[in-house]
Order: C-alpha cells, then sequence, then structure tokens
C-alpha cells in the first residue's frame, strides 16, 4: 500500500534565509493519524505547506499517494484536491461575506456544477454541526465556530488527506476536544490526518504516531508512548511530558506501580492504581452502558424510560448530528467529549450511562468497550437502545 | 467588535423579506422625493421611511436618531444659506448687520424648505436600504444584474477585509490606548500615524494571507454567490406599489403647495 504523504530528504529554505528544514524524511501512512510536535519556529509550518504544494523544497521530493508532486498548475489542483489545508488562523482562511459562500469556494473552483455544490456545501455543514449558519457573515461567529467553517470549506472538496497546523490553539479547552473528537470521526471515515501541535497532551492521547521535530529536522518518530517517555529529546524539543505519563513515571520511580507500559489516559492510569492497592479490579457490579443511534429508528419513548429514572444516568453525546439531536430533542449532555472514556469511567464506579452517536461511530463505540472490558477483565454490559 | 450599521442589517426585523422589494421601496422613495416640486412629498417620504424602519424593522430609535443628526446637520447649514443667499418673491425678513443687510424671501424660503426636506427624505430612504439589507444581499442583487463579476468579487473582499481591518485597526489602537498612546495631543497625533503605518503593513500581510488562502483551494477564477435570491412575493409586490404609489400621487399632486 502507498502512503499518503511522504517527504523525502526534504530542504527548504526562504530566500536569503538559513535552512528552516534540513532534510527530512517522513512518511505518513493512509488512514492514520499523525501527530508533528515541535517547539516553536521548529518548522512544522513549513512542512505542513509543502504538503500539498503550497511550499516547493529546495531539494527533495514530497510524494503525494506515491507521485511526485510536480508544481504546474494543473498538477497542484489534484494534489490540492486530494490534500486539504486548514490553517492556524481561521481569519486568514476564511474569506467570503457568508459562511455558505466560503464552503462552496473550493467545489465551486473544482468546477462542480451548481447543485453538486448545494448538495456538498450543505452536508460540510451538516457534518461540522453548522446548518443553519449558511448567510452569517464570519466575523459574527466566535472561535470555535471560524474553525469548523475552516474545516467544512477544505471537507467539501473531499480530500483523502486532512493537514491541520495548530487544530486546537487559540480555542477554549471544550471546543478544542470538540473540533479533535471530529478530526477523530473524520479519521474514522476513512481519511489520513496530519496536524501539528505544541500540545502533549493532545499528541499523546490522540496520535497512532508522533514526529518529533526541532531546528527543522526530525528528532525521533514513533508511537507516542516510546516518544514521550524519552526524557532526553523531549527537553531537547523543549517539551514537558504529559500529566498522566509524568504521574505515572514518579509512582514508579517510588516504587508504587510496577508495571512497564504507561497509561495512556486516566481510566487506564486509574485501573493501573486499582490493581496495585486492590491486587485486581472488581470484576462485576458496574453500570450499563446504553448506546443509542440518533439515525435509528425512534426511540424518544424508550429514551424518556430510560431518563426518567430515579437514579443518575450520564448522557454523552459524540459526533455532530447527535449533538444536535440532543439540543432539539432537550437532552441534557454531560459529555460533549471523550465520551467513551468517560462513560468506562462512570460505569467502573457502577453508574449507568447513556452515549448518543449515529453512523460508524456507533461499531467504534462497542469495539473500544470490548476491547477495555476484554484488557481490563471487567464486565461491562453494552445495551444498544 | 463595534456595532455598525452592517450588524444592523444583518438582524433587523425585515432580514428575510426580498432584496428586490426593500431596493425597490427605498429607490422608489427617494426618486419620487426628487421629482416633487414641494416640500409636502418629500416631508411625507422622510417621515414614513423613518416609522417604517424604527417601527416595522425594530432598529433602535435612539441609534437612528444619532444616524439622521450626521447627514442632517450638513442639510440645515447648507439650507441656512440657501435661505440668505437665494432671492425671488417678496421680502419675509430682513436685518441690517455691519455694513450689510440680512434679508431672506418668499422664494428663499420655499427653496430652503424644498432641500432640507428632499435631503430629509432621500437620508431616510438610504437608510431604510442600509439597516434592513445586508451588503451580502447586494451582492446577489448585483450578480443577477450581470455586473462584470471582477467588480462583484472586488467588492465581496473588499467588504470582508474592512471587518478584518477594524478588527486590526482596534486591537492596536488598544495597544496604544493601554500606553498612554493618546494622552496628550502631541502623543495622539504621533500614535494616529504609526496606527495608520501598521495598518498598512497588516492590510499588505493580509492580502499575501489571502492568496494562500484562495491557492490552497484551488482558486481559478470562481467566486461563488448564493444562487437562490427570490424575486418579489405577490404580497410584497402589492406593498411596493402601495407605499409607492402614495408617495407619487404626492409629489405630483402637491407640488403647488409651498410655504409662501
Amino acid at each position: 500500500m502507498t502512503a499518503a504523504i511522504e517527504f523525502q530528504d526534504v530542504h527548504f529554505a526562504y530566500p536569503d534565509r538559513p535552512e528552516s528544514l534540513k532534510g527530512i524524511d517522513i512518511t505518513i501512512g493512509r488512514g492514520s493519524k499523525v501527530a508533528l510536535v515541535g517547539p516553536n519556529g521548529a518548522g512544522k509550518t513549513t512542512l505542513l505547506l509543502m504538503c500539498n504544494g503550497m511550499l516547493r523544497p529546495t531539494k527533495g521530493r514530497v510524494l503525494v499517494s506515491g507521485r511526485p508532486v510536480a508544481y504546474d498548475t494543473r498538477s497542484l489542483r489534484e494534489v490540492r484536491k486530494s490534500v486539504g489545508l486548514v490553517f492556524q488562523n481561521s481569519d486568514a482562511q476564511i474569506f467570503a461575506p457568508t459562511v455558505w459562500q466560503d464552503v462552496a469556494f473550493g467545489p465551486a473552483n473544482l468546477g462542480m456544477p451548481q447543485e453538486t455544490v448545494k448538495k456538498v456545501v450543505a452536508d460540510a455543514l451538516h457534518y461540522v454541526g453548522l446548518s443553519g449558519y449558511e448567510k452569517r457573515p464570519p466575523h459574527h461567529l466566535s472561535g470555535g465556530e471560524k474553525k469548523r467553517v475552516a474545516i467544512a470549506g477544505v471537507l467539501a472538496m473531499d480530500p483523502e488527506v486532512l493537514v491541520f497546523d495548530e487544530p486546537t490553539s487559540s480555542l477554549d479547552p471544550a471546543t478544542s476536544e470538540e473540533v479533535m473528537d471530529l478530526l477523530d470521526e473524520m479519521n474514522h471515515g476513512g481519511r489520513t490526518i496530519l496536524l501539528s501541535t505544541h500540545d502533549v497532551e493532545l499528541a499523546y492521547r490522540w496520535a497512532d504516531e508522533v514526529v518529533l521535530m526541532e531546528d527543522g529536522a526530525v528528532l525521533r518518530t514513533g508511537t507516542p508512548e516510546e516518544i514521550f517517555a524519552d526524557r532526553t529529546v523531549l527537553a531537547r524539543a523543549r517539551l514537558k511530558p504529559p500529566a498522566v505519563l509524568d504521574l505515572f513515571r514518579e509512582l514508579r520511580d517510588r516504587g508504587v506501580l510496577t508495571d512497564t507500559a504507561p497509561p495512556k489516559n486516566a481510566l487506564a492510569f486509574t485501573d493501573l492504581v486499582e490493581r496495585r492497592i486492590r491486587g485486581g479490579v472488581r470484576r462485576n457490579g458496574h453500570g450499563t452502558i446504553c448506546l443509542r443511534d440518533v439515525a435509528g429508528p425512534d426511540g424518544t419513548a424508550a429514551l424518556a424510560c430510560l431518563l426518567g429514572g430515579s437514579a443518575k444516568v450520564w448522557v454523552g453525546a459524540m459526533g455532530t448530528r447527535a449533538k444536535k439531536v440532543a439540543r432539539d430533542e432537550g437532552i441534557a449532555v454531560d459529555f460533549t467529549y471523550g465520551v467513551i472514556d468517560k462513560c468506562l469511567l462512570r460505569a467502573v464506579n457502577g453508574e449507568d450511562s447513556l452515549i448518543l452517536t449515529s453512523g460508524g461511530m456507533i461499531a467504534h463505540t462497542v469495539e473500544r468497550i470490548d476491547e477495555y472490558a476484554r484488557t481490563s477483565g471487567r464486565e461491562i454490559v453494552v445495551r444498544q437502545v | 467588535m463595534e456595532n455598525i450599521l452592517d450588524d444592523y442589517a444583518q438582524q433587523n426585523a425585515l432580514r428575510e423579506t426580498g432584496t428586490w422589494a426593500k431596493l425597490l421601496l427605498g429607490g422608489g422613495a427617494i426618486a419620487a422625493a426628487l421629482v416633487s416640486a414641494g416640500p409636502l412629498a418629500p416631508a411625507f417620504i422622510a417621515a414614513s421611511m423613518a416609522a417604517i424602519t424604527v417601527g416595522i424593522a425594530r432598529i433602535p430609535a435612539r441609534f437612528y436618531a444619532t444616524l439622521l443628526t450626521i447627514p442632517l446637520s450638513f442639510a440645515v447649514l447648507s439650507a441656512g444659506v440657501i435661505l440668505f443667499l437665494s432671492g425671488g418673491g417678496e421680502t419675509v425678513w430682513s436685518m441690517p448687520f455691519g455694513g450689510i443687510t440680512l434679508a431672506f424671501t418668499t422664494g428663499s424660503v420655499n427653496q430652503a424648505a424644498l432641500v432640507l426636506s428632499r435631503t430629509f427624505a432621500g437620508m431616510c430612504a438610504l437608510f431604510f436600504i442600509a439597516l434592513t439589507t445586508p451588503m451580502v444581499e447586494i451582492f446577489t442583487v448585483l450578480r443577477s444584474l450581470r455586473l462584470p463579476p471582477e467588480f462583484v468579487d472586488l467588492a465581496m473582499l473588499i467588504y470582508h477585509f474592512i471587518f478584518v481591518l477594524i478588527g486590526e485597526a482596534l486591537a492596536t489602537r488598544n495597544a496604544q490606548e493601554i500606553r498612554q498612546g493618546y494622552a496628550g495631543f502631541g502623543n495622539a497625533v504621533r500614535s494616529f500615524s504609526m496606527l495608520a503605518g501598521t495598518l498598512f503593513v497588516r492590510a499588505w500581510e493580509k492580502g499575501e494571507e489571502l492568496i494562500l488562502a484562495m491557492d490552497a483551494r484551488c482558486y481559478d477564477g470562481i467566486f461563488p454567490t448564493f444562487g437562490g435570491e427570490r424575486g418579489i412575493s405577490r404580497r410584497e409586490g402589492v406593498a411596493v406599489v402601495a407605499y409607492l404609489s402614495v408617495c407619487s400621487a404626492l409629489a405630483l399632486l402637491s407640488g403647488g403647495i409651498q410655504i409662501f
């Protein structure tokens, strides 16, 4: 299988400046989630601008879907159609007077007929949860909404690879998590995602693979666990380890924990500690996780029955569609991001929860919960309602 | 963000009314006011336009009044000048002033009243359009009028960049203000010139960013506009025709009614 994007000995220098990229060799696998991590000025943005031919390497070459990028107008159009780039600053990306016109810009310029443009724009806006915003001028939107418009504008061109430069900088934490969930959703839909960040927590939790950059070169590539466990390279790249990893390491150094594999999140971490203290985990007595497909047959009555009981049922909405349904039906949502983990944490504590989601995310959710049950040895009941 | 005209246009109660109807209503009212020979019809148009803008489109009266005082202060000044400088008819009032005699005549009073009422009517009709029709809708109309796409595309980009640059200007001004940039006349002049210089550079940078952003999405000379701009509905058509008929009838019939 060919790689989605491949950099082969890529060098780059802005005119009359020292080299800002000094021989980059990276392969971005198809369908993967890759995070470029590094300090300011490491060359992350420069590298990302090469993914769709915005910048041309001074030496070396960039391959998209196995073919070297050519820099004539026609080839660039092809490359930019298959690799969508979302800038760090949404204001720099959105320039049309209305949301609709901005999202329609790419499709219209790709020569799609008017009816197709209307359809893909409606779909893209629906996907990012901005249906009904068509006529709004961008300067009336919040930061998170602008980011979603920028994503929709790229998504409307239906690229195979999406490249994000610092997708969560200047967004508040909850909005950041929601945008990251959106990225996950797109990845489950089969798209390759490459992003740059210096948010180590995000990279650690989210990425399949991390590329650590410093001063125009790649320091190390590997899984998040490998990269963030390497204190020497982290210090060189002016980064700090994620909090979970830091705590884990300190506990291990004190001899409290003896495991070798670091936990990835709060759920795995609390399980480690519980195992250590109790000599194992409780197998049963856990809460039930109900799963509801918001696109499925009407389940208003079942939901009302489920939520109407005396015990608290936590509600999580995953994906923009589920969030919209929850809003429309007046369901109070407790979790809007990291939903599966949060519901698993509740279940472990013996509390019940309900996950609203749709489409391919259902199978993914079931799979994720089963996997957790298998590896942790707990019995957790998933019930589709 | 400053609340400006366009923000009201985005939120007013006539937002969903057809663009063509609003443009015809405002434009027709201006034409009727210009045709009228007497001040009565323009005065009616000014009053009714103001009533529609504040009463039906729900533009805050205080904001509307503030907005009107700007052009009207000029109109009142010019009417004053016309009052004393033009002539004709009998002298109504005169007063020796230094070496000269200040006087106004029946002709000059009529002339001043007409100019003042026409200006008033024109401004009220124009504000009606400006406060009820967002620029975005006007672009669609320009497109459907088959104006050159280069002109309309450029207008849309300029429109967007007004807000970008207002944002930049405000941010720079705040940055200067917190460091006493506008304390005293000398500082203010210096700061303002720096603001203008910075804004120029920023505008240039924004322009380069724009080219990147357009290129990244395969710009090929097409700037999409909303396709589905609807025409005038029957109800709107009846309302516009009724209002304009009253205005033009008044303009044609009341031309002879003068103050003197």
